[in-house]
């Protein structure tokens, strides 16, 4: 039956990714479920890492997967993230600074 | 009766092949434990090692070697000398203990099976002379760890290591089942005595010694000296084996070799590469890890296997790159995930010895200080939460150790990479582009789980990291820390610090 079921209605399911933060010095294991959104992931992965080994810096978070910057608002399940799959979350810095 | 002269009967004793009237040879040496592969069965004939010993020359040296060695464990048994040593280079040791110990026994299991299933009389003899070498070395091993458990709990994982599922002793387990459990013993010569032995047990046992003596470490110095004076004897399994492959079949021998230096070079960059440049006191190093690397395993592999009409790894621009970063950041990882060993990881990042390892490796700033001054600030802050692991490092689906080596990209920065293969189903993750390879070629004989694969599982109960820390059989009087903060991060008490996280609210 759930397999009918758009995405965003069913029960959020555990995503384990391989994550890397920034300019930090190892992928870390970081459980996401399907419902969170990117910018829910970004924090996931950046509680690991910022301001630990990599300096929090005063900007927002992105998603990159597969070379692509994912909005904010995305939720795993739309953006098709799979168990294992491989994300970085780089800081948003404007390119003047 | 006149006795013979050496040279009359040592032919005849080195060499006791026969011809079976019962059997036929494949059942004598099958294929799966003998691995003639492309090679004609005749041309095992030819092997011969260079240096010949007999049974009763080899028991006299060995007898002088055993009481030279315990003899001075004795005297200094008596002595305070340690008392005095460095909790750095301590460590170096609890860590050579528990990853070596038992790799010793894993290689007597791998001599008798050479002794066994070796294609010609000469090498199975010179294969039972490796395999006493190999059993002396995991007693004696164990023996001179044993001797500190009175006085340090953590030197009980001399035995202990190997066998639990700690994330360092998997990957040992991982690297030594590859390269001597699984393989038939053509591969396994060229992969244990040749490129393991020749080459990288060097730096281990040579230069290692070396950092022991000028730490006060005679003791050490004195058991792993001694290890290393037997492995040029059975080490020479490896030549004939490979002359005789490369004739025949040189697409394997090259194989064989590349990938088991590349697996070699993985480990001993997670071994041997922190306890150099960073456990070893700074006023007692010798050289970098680096400059060892390059002086007793780069000069001398290239050497070896061109003189044997191999060439260079396909992987070597990123081998060589990886000696300015694949131990460093491991350093870092052990550092960080530290409640998983059974050693205390000395962070040693004071001023000076960055300073000393700026100038050995040039890019060691700007690729890892920014790290190191964050730990450090958070540690001047009392916030040592935001220094103690929440989740796993990944780990290298084949070598199986952090993932965690930066490359440059062209604007300058650097970023640790992913290296990914969806095969049967799921995808798997690696450090580098070589151990992505090399799982690929070997797929269907890599097998071991890595510590990540269980815990997602549900091996590992409860999924947390006490559930992870009583899964690797870490206990709290044994589980690492550092040994002394302030040695390292006094240096920069008072100064600025922002963008630290927030400490917990007590």
């Amino acid at each position: 039956m759930t397999e009918n079921l758009g995405a965003e209605d069913r029960t959020p399911e555990l995503v384990p990714l391989n994550a890397v933060f920034a300019t930090d010095f190892v992928q870390i294991l970081v459980p996401v479920t399907t419902a969170d959104t990117m910018r829910e992931v970004a924090a996931a992965v950046a509680h690991h890492v910022e301001g630990k080994r990599v300096r929090a810096l005063p900007y927002d978070k992105v998603v990159i997967y597969h070379g692509e910057r994912l909005p904010a608002d995305m939720t795993v399940a739309a953006a098709g993230i799979r168990p294992l799959d491989h994300i970085a979350v780089e800081y948003d810095v404007p390119e003047e600074s | 009766m006149a006795l013979l002269k050496r040279e009359e009967w040592q032919g005849f004793v080195r060499d006791v092949d026969w011809s079976y009237r019962y059997v036929d040879d494949e059942a004598v040496f099958p294929e799966w434990h003998s691995g003639t592969g492309k090679v004609p069965r005749a041309a095992w004939q030819a092997w011969e090692e260079s240096y010949k010993v007999s049974y009763p020359e080899y028991v006299a040296t060995q007898r002088e070697k055993e009481a030279a060695a315990y003899a001075v464990k004795a005297a200094l048994q008596r002595s305070s000398a340690f008392e005095s040593l460095n909790e750095g280079w301590k460590s170096a040791t609890k860590m050579h203990f528990g990853g070596i110990a038992l790799s010793e026994y894993a290689a007597v299991l791998a001599e008798l099976k050479m002794a066994r299933f070796g294609l010609n009389g000469g090498w199975r003899n010179m294969a039972v002379f490796g395999q006493l070498d190999e059993l002396r070395h995991a007693t004696i091993t164990t023996f001179f760890g044993h001797e500190f458990i009175a006085k340090d709990p953590q030197y009980d994982w001399t035995q202990k290591a190997f066998q639990t599922n700690d994330w360092v002793a998997i990957s040992l387990r991982n690297l030594f089942d590859a390269m001597m459990s699984s393989a038939n013993v053509v591969d396994l010569a060229l992969q244990l005595p040749l490129t393991f032995e020749t080459g990288f047990t060097n730096l281990q046992f040579v230069g290692l010694a070396a950092d022991a003596l000028a730490s006060g470490d005679v003791n050490f110095a004195n058991m792993i000296s001694s290890i290393q004076t037997d492995e040029a004897r059975h080490s020479q399994q490896g030549g004939p084996t490979l002359e005789i492959l490369v004739e025949h079949d040189p697409a394997r021998a090259q194989w064989v070799v590349d990938k088991t230096f590349w697996a070699s070079a993985r480990a001993f960059a997670a071994l041997t590469g922190p306890s150099m440049d960073y456990y070893t006191p700074l006023e007692h190093r010798k050289q970098s890890y680096r400059e060892f690397m390059e002086e007793w395993i780069i000069d001398q592999f290239v050497h070896t296997i061109e003189g044997y009409g191999l060439k260079k790894p396909w992987y070597w621009d990123e081998f060589m790159r990886g000696l300015d970063t694949w131990h460093h950041g491991l350093h870092m990882g052990l550092w960080y995930w530290r409640p998983t060993l059974w050693w205390r990881p000395m962070a040693a990042v004071s001023k000076d010895e960055r300073a000393w390892l700026a100038q050995k490796y040039p890019t060691w700033e700007q690729v890892y200080g920014d790290k190191w001054d964050v730990i450090i600030d958070n540690v001047n802050a009392g916030n040592m939460e935001a220094t103690l692991p929440e989740t796993l490092p990944w780990l290298c689906s084949t070598c199986q150790l952090p993932a965690c080596i930066p490359t440059q990209s062209r604007n300058g920065t650097w970023r640790v990479r992913d290296w990914q293969l969806s095969y049967d189903g799921r995808i798997y993750h690696f450090c580098t582009n070589a151990c992505r390879q090399i799982f690929w070629k070997d797929r269907d004989s890599v097998n071991h789980e890595t510590l990540v694969d269980r815990f997602l599982a549900g091996q590992i109960q409860p999924m947390d990291v006490g559930g992870i820390l009583g899964y690797m059989g870490l206990t709290p009087d044994v589980m690492g820390d550092d040994p002394d903060y302030p040695a390292w991060t006094k240096d920069y008490a008072g100064r600025p610090a922002e963008g630290l996280a927030t400490a917990a609210r007590p």
